[in-house]
């Protein structure tokens, strides 16, 4: 039997080739649909909306402004001290979260007996809502009656105001300890299942070789589950990325716009100042920024891959 | 005596009922009226309570679509109009945030007689009404009186020390001069502070807005030109920033809103301030106040205008536009307002906007056991008559807030000199007002 009969011809060939990819994306479009209408459209409206100088109180005058809107925030002081303010705050909330929660999980890795009853214990600040760690870090904080003040009183037995919530960066500080004490629990729980799942062997044959406990933990565990601190750093930037809630409870953003936030000055612009096409525009450039940090994250976490691999 | 305060009572209460029922409402059968309201404590008692009278007087059906509190019902509203999804024929209104919502709500002014209106104190209906049009009618109000501790104003030592420095006596400031004065005078920090306001956002602005009113200024003039950076503002500002820098204000005062106030009160670490009445029974529980029984009340100072301070505001209910039961709505609106569920929210401890509700419950008080009790509503009636007046009418009130604050908040804390917070917050409202077309 000549080979050919085996064998479509490279005519046949590129025919079904071309028909494959045409079913493969006749499979698509369902999916691609639901893309389209749920992402694709209101993001384009959206940015439109960003184009004009839509106010929420009299939609029927809006108008097509270019980017006018884009160029009036890069010349707000408080857009920038705001976009700068959440910039430390993502930075510094995501590193502290990250050491913390691999410190932790690292610790209860090593418990062999009620790791249940800890691991549930140590969730339970993410079971409070934002708004509730909020009033109760305001009320740590509060220079009069606040917790803070109380314990610096019993420790030092001198009676100091010590305005945390009005001075920067101590505000921004005790935002950022309330934020961190209300979400490092998920790092935690990200990078225990991280390093419940990494195999054994490479940890016995280091062992054997000699490798201290910092040499495994440096060269096996922490290249091992790189991509579950990829996965955990990206979910929680774009988590305070939105920061919004204990903000919004903690100071407002203030006092004197001191410790204002993207969102909290994208809300006031949008909603209580009406300023819809400025609101819009500014969600837009945070957008931009979360997509440029995700994207430079992923590549560290394509890389971290290829270095284990 | 208890014979004649039964009968008194009776023919209050026989008179009451008649007015709610002389009131002319309709049959409304079959009608389903939706409704957006403030939602929350005892805002609610009174939909409780009234709600199923008025649909056994009318026959139509009240349904509550929305219950918040006013920022959101204020947000809801302002996307709903805009996007126009409006499904409630009635909902809650505000002097402070009414004039945002002109363009939708019904003119009411052709609903209602003289007759009908003339038991509302006159001012409260002012302010009710923009370009001709009655476009909300109150439920209750709010103002504030000038709380100050007996037991320090009393002292001999306090009254003699004070005395020797300013050559006169200690007493209750009847203008903002000496209430700074004696407020820095009565200062020991950190165990007590002169006074306090609440620092941040429309409440700061609004305390503002009391100081600059009684020196004789507004925040925008009669062509919505920004004129709080006059003198009276330039005074306003520096009261506020010297109380502050000079530790007569708790430092952490600018990031309080009205439940930290009245906190600092009970805590009894402030000589005096000025606070809405909404607050009287928590300060007399002396389960939760230190200064139960040690503090009395009085009209809010003068400034060199000799106009009493007065920041006011009214809870009310307007129509929408999109009503398609408008006469219904307005009856919702006439039954609601009138006198019987006034002097129910009354006696929970709302101002009441009728003088007749104001007659009755000052009557109710002078059997009180409660010395202040009388006081209070005199002074309330005073104050809702003479003293009421709400910021701006215009819709960009809360953005002109919104721009104010954060100033005023940089010059107590010393970021910004006083003329230049104030210069600067006047350009950005000039901009917000020109962008709304005001000067078109």
């Amino acid at each position: 039997m000549a080979l050919d009969t085996h064998f479509k011809s490279r005519k046949d060939i590129k025919k079904s080739s071309k028909h494959d990819r045409y079913l493969s994306w006749f499979m698509i479009i369902p999916a691609l649909a639901v893309v389209v209408v749920l992402i694709v459209v209101p993001m384009i409206y959206s940015f439109s909306l960003s184009l004009t100088n839509m106010n929420l109180l009299k939609p029927a005058t809006t108008q097509y402004i270019g980017f006018r809107n884009y160029m009036r925030l890069f010349h707000d002081d408080i857009f920038w001290r705001a976009f700068w303010n959440t910039v430390i705050f993502m930075t510094v909330a995501v590193n502290v979260e990250f050491i913390l929660g691999l410190f932790i999980a690292q610790l209860m890795f090593k418990v062999t007996r009620g790791q249940g009853v800890i691991r549930t214990a140590i969730m339970a600040p993410m079971m409070f809502a934002p708004v509730l760690v909020g009033f109760q870090f305001k009320w740590f904080f509060n220079d009069q009656v606040g917790l803070v003040n109380n314990l610096l009183y019993s420790l030092t037995g001198q009676y100091q105001i010590i305005p945390w919530l009005i001075y920067y960066p101590m505000n921004l500080f005790a935002i950022l300890l309330g934020e961190i004490w209300m979400s490092t629990p998920f790092m935690v729980i990200v990078f225990l299942a991280g390093l419940v799942s990494l195999p054994t062997e490479p940890f016995e044959a280091a062992a054997v070789d000699g490798a201290s406990g910092w040499l495994q933990f440096r060269y096996i565990t922490l290249p091992l589950i790189g991509p579950f601190i990829y996965i955990a750093m990206v979910i929680r930037s774009l988590d305070l990325g939105r920061a919004y809630d204990l903000v919004r409870i903690m100071t407002g953003g203030g006092p004197a716009n001191r410790s204002e936030m993207i969102w909290t000055y994208t809300y006031r612009l949008a909603i209580t100042n009406n300023k819809f096409g400025m609101g819009t525009a500014m969600s837009f450039i945070t957008v931009a920024v979360s997509f440029a940090f995700v994207i430079y994250l992923f590549k560290q976490l394509a890389k971290s891959r290829q270095e284990v691999y | 005596m208890k014979k004649i305060l039964l009968i008194g009572i009776f023919v209050l209460l026989v008179l009451s009922t008649s007015t709610v029922f002389s009131l002319e409402l309709g049959r409304f059968d079959g009608v389903t009226l939706k409704a957006c309201f403030i939602g929350g404590g005892d805002y609610e008692k009174i939909y409780e309570k009234f709600i199923p009278e008025f649909e056994k007087l009318t026959g139509a059906k009240v349904e509550i679509v929305y219950k918040g509190n006013g920022f959101d019902i204020d947000k809801k509203m302002k996307v709903d109009f805009a996007a126009g999804t409006v499904d409630y024929d009635v909902c809650w209104d505000h002097t402070s945030f009414f004039s945002q919502y002109i363009d939708f709500l019904e003119p009411l002014e052709g609903y209602f007689t003289e007759e009908e209106l003339k038991d509302f104190s006159p001012k409260v209906i002012q302010y009710c009404q923009k370009n001709g049009h009655l476009l909300q009618i109150p439920r209750h109000a709010d103002i504030s009186s000038l709380h100050y501790r007996t037991d320090i104003f009393n002292d001999p030592e306090i009254k003699k020390a004070y005395q020797e420095k300013f050559g006169k006596e200690l007493k209750v400031p009847e203008t903002w001069d000496e209430f700074k004065d004696i407020a820095l005078f009565l200062s020991k920090p950190p165990e007590i502070y002169g006074t306090q306001f609440a620092g941040k956002e429309e409440a700061l602005s609004g305390r503002f807005w009391d100081v600059l009113m009684a020196h004789g200024g507004k925040i925008i003039d009669e062509n919505f030109k920004p004129a709080f950076n006059g003198p009276e503002g330039i005074k306003a500002a520096t009261m506020l920033r010297d109380l502050y820098q000079a530790g007569a204000m708790p430092p952490g005062m600018v990031n309080f809103l009205w439940d930290d106030v009245a906190g600092n009160w009970v805590n009894g670490t402030i000589a005096m301030y000025t606070e809405w009445y909404g607050w009287y029974s928590y300060f007399q529980n002396p389960e939760s106040s230190k200064v139960a029984g040690k503090f009395d009340i009085a009209r809010q100072p003068k400034g060199d205008a000799g106009i009493h301070s007065g920041w006011a505001g009214a809870h009310c209910f307007s129509v929408t536009k999109a009503s398609k039961n408008k006469e219904a709505a307005v009856a919702f609106v006439k039954y609601i307002t009138s006198y019987e569920p006034q002097l129910f929210e009354a006696q929970i401890g709302y101002i009441p906007v009728r003088n007749s509700v104001f007659e009755a419950i000052i009557k109710e008080a002078e059997q009180s056991t409660d010395p202040l009790a009388k006081k209070r509503f005199e002074l309330m009636k005073l104050q809702i008559n003479e003293d009421f007046t709400p910021p701006p009418i215009v819709a960009e009130w809360i953005p002109i807030s919104n721009v104010l604050y954060p100033k005023l908040q940089a010059i107590m804390l010393g970021d910004i000199s006083v003329e230049d917070g104030l210069n600067k917050a006047a350009q950005e409202v000039e901009a917000i007002m020109e962008e709304a077309g005001y000067y078109d």
